[in-house]
């Protein structure tokens, strides 16, 4: 059992989520930055797909009730841990009583709390993924308060690494986030693609867990007309008529109306949900052979850390 | 670029057959036609085919799915499906009464673009019985067409950042219920407290495609 002594402003459950539901028109929910939330449960003796905390905007405070590996990953930050200061990518072993304090993110958005045994919330539709708009998964379908009382499950025998990765630290905040062109590109007048993805934004005010909205530093591109609402899928960068695009993340909308202009490769999610609003999102077009070699080098350090190495 | 079937990559975890243009019940019939064959070929690391107006998405883990040879299917499967009749669309489904308060922040000023009378506007808005073409956006969203034309408008330009639960909406040819709180681009009209999706309910979508919906004007 964990409590949460103190919540952060936003604070929810996810697991890699529920991707078998979207016919039900379910979205996946799901770690907006699934790297960081498979390397942290890795390290603390998780499968990589157990439940952790999704920490957003500020700090707080949670207390262990029982000893506990813990990985931080995301999100860094400034904080201790039982009064002794948190190093960057360091696994650290809670003692029963034992207060995580998490003062500030210092850059990212998304702090992920691996803890061994994972937490074990009942749960819904095969995920223990937290669904706000929904009203269900994670703890009551709703952000963590304080005073909440989390379970964790029975731990492995003990955390798998000491330390993670120095890619797991690495800063991307200035990554150029890679771009595949969407199923409705060809609405875009020749050439305006150019323009479009080369284009500087910023991320607006209007961000949640089911997207993103950009501001258009230059490009004021307006599209005549409007369409039936047509398939989407995480990662999809619409662009409606206001001319202010929309990456759609994990609690985004199975389909939409808007024009779906193109579509960050998945592997770059995490990276792109790291942003804050205000700052800069520039795109790079690759083609998919690209954007599944990254898939697959960034699989290839998961599967490492589960060897141990 | 212009015939039908064609079969085009949504980023690099979902493909889309395209079966046509628009909105209507007799693609929406073909269109859930392939959803079904779809979903009865299995394809290994396919996690969801979700169909909408005119084409399906076949959601796919890019690192367990071959997605050459799932294109290859999927191509295959939707040319058999254009080689064959429509399926009949005017079959029965289920038919669902929703109680609506015609006094959506919209309805003014979709009033006021359509040259209509709000209540004009309300009236002819529950006097059709609409089909659940399929459902999508968010858990319980069903989309119900066709509108009666007189009633299409574009989207908002932007959408707004919360639309209530039970909020009954129109956008285009279409018209809905939003069944949970969300941002939502589409006009709002009126309100029912019907609830569309309840994760405790078993199914917890209220709709479900090929149903039949009518609204009933309440005071």
């Amino acid at each position: 059992m964990i409590t949460v002594l103190r919540a952060p402003p936003f604070a929810t459950v996810q697991d890699p989520g529920r991707p078998g539901h979207l016919e039900a028109a379910v979205p996946r929910a799901g770690a907006l930055d699934p790297l960081a939330l498979a390397a942290a449960n890795l390290a603390v003796g998780n499968p990589r797909g157990a439940a952790a905390l999704e920490w957003a905007l500020g700090g707080g405070e949670v207390r262990f009730e029982r000893g506990a590996s813990v990985a931080l990953t995301g999100a860094q930050v400034t904080g201790t841990l039982g009064g002794r200061a948190l190093e960057p990518l360091r696994v650290v072993r809670a003692r029963p009583g034992d207060s995580l304090v998490v003062e500030r993110l210092d850059r990212g958005a998304w702090l992920y709390i691996a803890i061994s045994g994972g937490i074990d919330v009942p749960p819904v539709l095969g995920s223990r993924s937290t669904y706000l708009p929904g009203g269900f998964g994670g703890l009551s379908g709703r952000v963590l308060r304080s005073g909440d009382r989390l379970p964790l499950g029975t731990e492995a025998t003990q955390a798998r690494l000491e330390i993670l990765p120095a890619e797991l630290g690495a800063d991307t905040s200035s990554n150029p986030i890679r771009l595949l062109p969407g199923p409705d590109r060809d609405l875009i007048p020749p050439g305006a693609w150019d323009d479009l993805v080369r284009a500087e934004y910023r991320v607006s005010r209007v961000v949640s867990r089911m997207g993103y909205r950009l501001e258009a530093g230059s490009s004021g591109l307006v599209l005549a007309g409007d369409r039936p609402s047509a398939p989407a899928c995480i990662g999809t960068l619409q662009l409606p008529a206001g001319g202010k695009p929309i990456v759609l993340l994990g609690d985004g909308p199975t389909v939409g109306g808007y024009a779906r202009i193109g579509a960050v490769v998945t592997a770059d999610l995490g990276y792109f949900a790291q942003r804050r609003p205000g700052d800069s999102v520039r795109f790079r077009p690759v083609e998919l052979t690209e954007a599944r070699q990254a898939l697959r080098e960034q699989q290839a350090l998961l599967d490492r850390l589960e060897r141990g190495a | 670029m212009t015939g039908y079937p064609r079969v085009v990559p949504l980023g690099d975890s979902a493909l889309l057959a395209i079966l046509g243009e628009g909105v209507g019940v007799a693609l929406s019939a073909r269109v859930g036609r392939l959803a079904g064959a779809l979903r009865d070929l299995a394809a290994p690391g396919v996690h969801g085919v979700v169909p909408a107006y005119a084409a399906v998405a076949i959601h796919f883990d890019p690192l367990a799915a071959d997605s050459e040879a799932l294109g290859r299917q999927v191509a295959h499967l939707a040319a058999a499906e254009m080689a064959k009749p429509a399926p009949d669309a005017t079959a029965g489904g289920k038919l669902h009464v929703l109680p609506v308060r015609y006094d959506g922040p919209d309805l003014a000023m979709v009033a006021d673009r359509l040259r209509l009378a709000p209540d004009e506007v309300a009236r002819r808005h529950a006097q059709l019985t609409y089909r659940v073409l399929f459902l999508g956006f968010v858990p319980g969203f069903g989309y119900l067409g066709p509108l009666d034309s007189a009633l299409a408008l574009p989207r908002r330009p932007e959408p707004r950042r919360r639309v209530p639960a039970g909020s009954v909406a129109i956008a285009g040819e279409q018209t809905a219920v939003y069944p949970v709180e969300t941002p939502g681009g589409w006009h709002l009209i009126g309100h029912t407290e019907t609830v569309l999706f309840d994760s405790s309910r078993e199914p917890p979508n209220l709709l479900a495609a090929g149903d039949r919906v009518r609204f009933e004007p309440v005071s």
